[in-house]
């Protein structure tokens, strides 16, 4: 069998200094354990909005919910049903069914914060304010801002979400019955055979990781079913990178061509035919069409338009340009122009972590310098960056990569190998991270 | 990212939450035997220990065969220490709960014979 494994003397070294540090670690956690909350909540007559109920706004809810007394806790969101959005992955490669990422809101709320169904169509931080999409006009004294993005389907000529499921385009990005959809068009490119596209917007995404696991499952379904010859694959890069951790970047480099996956360096798509089944890339030698019987679309992403259009948005530099994200400082996550104001999730322009495993992070960080700020101190709390993905290679394989904002593997189990396949990641990803979210979700890890 | 104790029973809280019905069948069955055989002797429960363990050990074996199978996986996924460690650690808890339930109903059924 080809050595899978990555033989990274330097990642290695660094591993066992972090299996070193990461068992102090998880012997300190463990020894203060159990109360992982202070004895007493705040009290205090402050009213707190949180802008989106999903991952971040939720875990953020509970939290505070527990930790402040007396405090006028509003949270708005017009989107009743929860989703579990890394399982979409599993669920357009045919290995959940789509009710496992479907869940309800009001299963997670607390029922101390008042929930408005509503949208935010506007945020004005100078008044304090902001404006929903019925118009009413809701005041605050500290806003957490936490709306996660918008896929812009837009960005590429021709494409709808609706023509998900149709003329062999999948995308896992957008809801379960979409991704539900993706198999099917998965399901019948193995059976028919032809040549698959797989692609990735520019910039920030959310999970990173999903568009290569998505093509690292079709591959390996293809072979599972004997029809790997039949099938031809592309992956389409619109950089030089496939990832943004260096080591797994190689990892991936080396993987892909030895599993037969050829890759488009620059390959932005910006365009697709569905009749046709033909799809437009910019590259830097113009642009160039390409027929597929399969094609993974993934749009780039930005922060949704209420939030991008409004002074919270950065208004330059990279973030600015790349999607509009929310300006906060990297590491409190506080607004560098609003102090009262926080951002957590997919809508923050951080150099990375668009993942659940980075809102388990953030979420923290936000509330307890929220909760310093509301008692007149510094925030002092740090979120170092963190982002994980357990890059699945192939059905029953992955390996587990969590890193930070300086690009360093951080293990969270000192005794799993971040440099190698294995099965415990797999199971993992398979079993153990929709109770670890709805953990999250209820503010207890 | 280290996880506390607390956060670890979180995370499995919420793993067993969808079987909690279930788990509070069992522990409910389990105190109403082990109400029965409140006074039995020493004697019934350890006649009861051997088959105990022996379908714990049984459980154990199960388990080694169709823990990959019960997560989409094959023994082919299974590369290095820590996916075999963890098969088998796994299973061997899974032998030793299965134990420990059958032991309080083979002493009360192997009383009944008596
Ligand atoms: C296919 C896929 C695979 C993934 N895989 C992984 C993985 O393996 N590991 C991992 O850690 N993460 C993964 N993720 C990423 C993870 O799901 C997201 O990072 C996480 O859900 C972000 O949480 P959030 O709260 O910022 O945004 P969301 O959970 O998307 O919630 C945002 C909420 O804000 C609401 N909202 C938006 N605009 C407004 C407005 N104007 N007013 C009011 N409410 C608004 C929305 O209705 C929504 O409910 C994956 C995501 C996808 C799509």
């Amino acid at each position: 069998m080809k050595d899978r494994n990555l033989d990274l003397q330097s990642g290695r070294r660094q591993f066992l200094k972090a299996a070193g540090l990461g068992s102090l670690a998880l012997g300190a956690a463990s020894s203060g354990l159990v109360v992982s909350r202070p004895a007493q909540a705040l009290s205090t007559r402050a009213r707190i909005v949180i802008v989106g109920a999903g991952a971040a706004g939720i875990a953020a809810a509970n939290r505070f919910s527990r930790e402040l007394n007396g405090a006028e806790i509003i949270i708005i969101d017009k989107r009743e049903r929860h989703l579990y959005q890394p399982g979409l992955t599993l669920v357009a490669t045919g290995l959940w069914k789509p009710g496992k990422v479907i869940d309800r809101n009001d299963r997670y709320m607390p029922s101390n914060v008042r929930w408005i169904h509503d949208m935010v169509s506007e945020f004005d931080p100078e008044a304090n304010q902001v404006t929903t999409g019925s118009g009413e006009r809701i005041d605050y004294d500290f806003l957490l801002v936490s709306t996660g993005l918008t896929v812009d389907f837009d960005a590429v000529e021709g494409m709808s979400p609706e023509l998900i499921g149709q003329h062999g385009i999948g995308c896992v990005y957008d809801n379960p019955e979409h991704a539900s959809r993706t198999w099917t068009m998965i399901d019948q490119f193995l059976t028919t055979g032809g040549v698959g596209l797989f692609t990735r917007g520019p910039g920030g995404i959310k999970c990173a990781g999903a568009p290569l696991k998505v093509t690292m499952l079709t591959e390996d379904l293809a072979r599972r079913r004997g029809q790997r010859d039949a099938v031809s694959m592309v992956y389409n890069s619109p950089s030089e990178g496939l990832f943004s951790q260096p080591d797994m970047d190689q990892f991936l480099k080396q993987e892909f061509p030895s599993r037969d996956i050829a890759i488009n360096w620059n390959h932005r798509l910006v365009g697709i035919e569905p009749e046709l089944k033909r799809a437009t890339f910019a590259t830097p030698n113009g642009e160039q069409r390409i027929d597929y019987d399969f094609i993974h679309v993934v749009p780039p992403m930005r922060a949704p338009d209420p939030l991008g259009n409004s002074a919270l948005a950065w208004q330059d530099g990279p973030f600015a340009d790349d999607g509009n994200w929310m300006e906060v400082d990297r590491a409190t996550l506080q607004h560098a122009r609003f102090p009262n104001v926080f951002g957590a999730g997919d809508c923050v322009g951080t150099p990375i972590g668009k993942t659940a495993a980075s809102v388990k992070a953030q979420v923290p960080v936000a509330v307890e310098n929220m909760l310093a700020i509301i008692q007149g101190r510094e925030p002092v709390s740090q979120y170092d960056g963190y982002t994980s993905c357990p890059l699945i290679t192939g059905q029953g394989r992955g390996i587990l990569v969590e890193f930070d904002y300086a690009l360093n593997m951080v293990p969270s189990f000192p005794f799993i190998n971040p440099y190698r396949e294995h099965w415990v990641p797999w199971v993992m990803k398979d079993r153990m991270l929709l109770p670890a979210y709805n953990a999250m979700l209820r503010g207890r890890i | 990212m280290a996880f506390s104790l607390f956060g670890i029973l979180a995370v499995i809280l919420e793993a067993i939450r969808p079987f909690l019905w279930l788990i509070a069948a069992v522990v409910v069955i389990e105190l109403l035997v082990l109400f029965r055989l409140l006074g039995r002797r020493g004697h019934a429960w350890r006649k009861a220990l051997r088959p105990a363990l022996l379908l714990g050990g049984v459980v154990m074996v199960v388990a080694v065969f169709i823990g990959p199978w019960l997560t989409s996986a094959g023994f082919a996924d299974l590369v290095g220490l820590l996916d075999w460690l963890s098969l088998i650690g796994g299973s061997i808890a899974a032998g030793l709960v299965a134990a420990l339930l059958f032991w309080p109903l083979l002493t009360l059924v192997g009383g009944r014979r008596a």
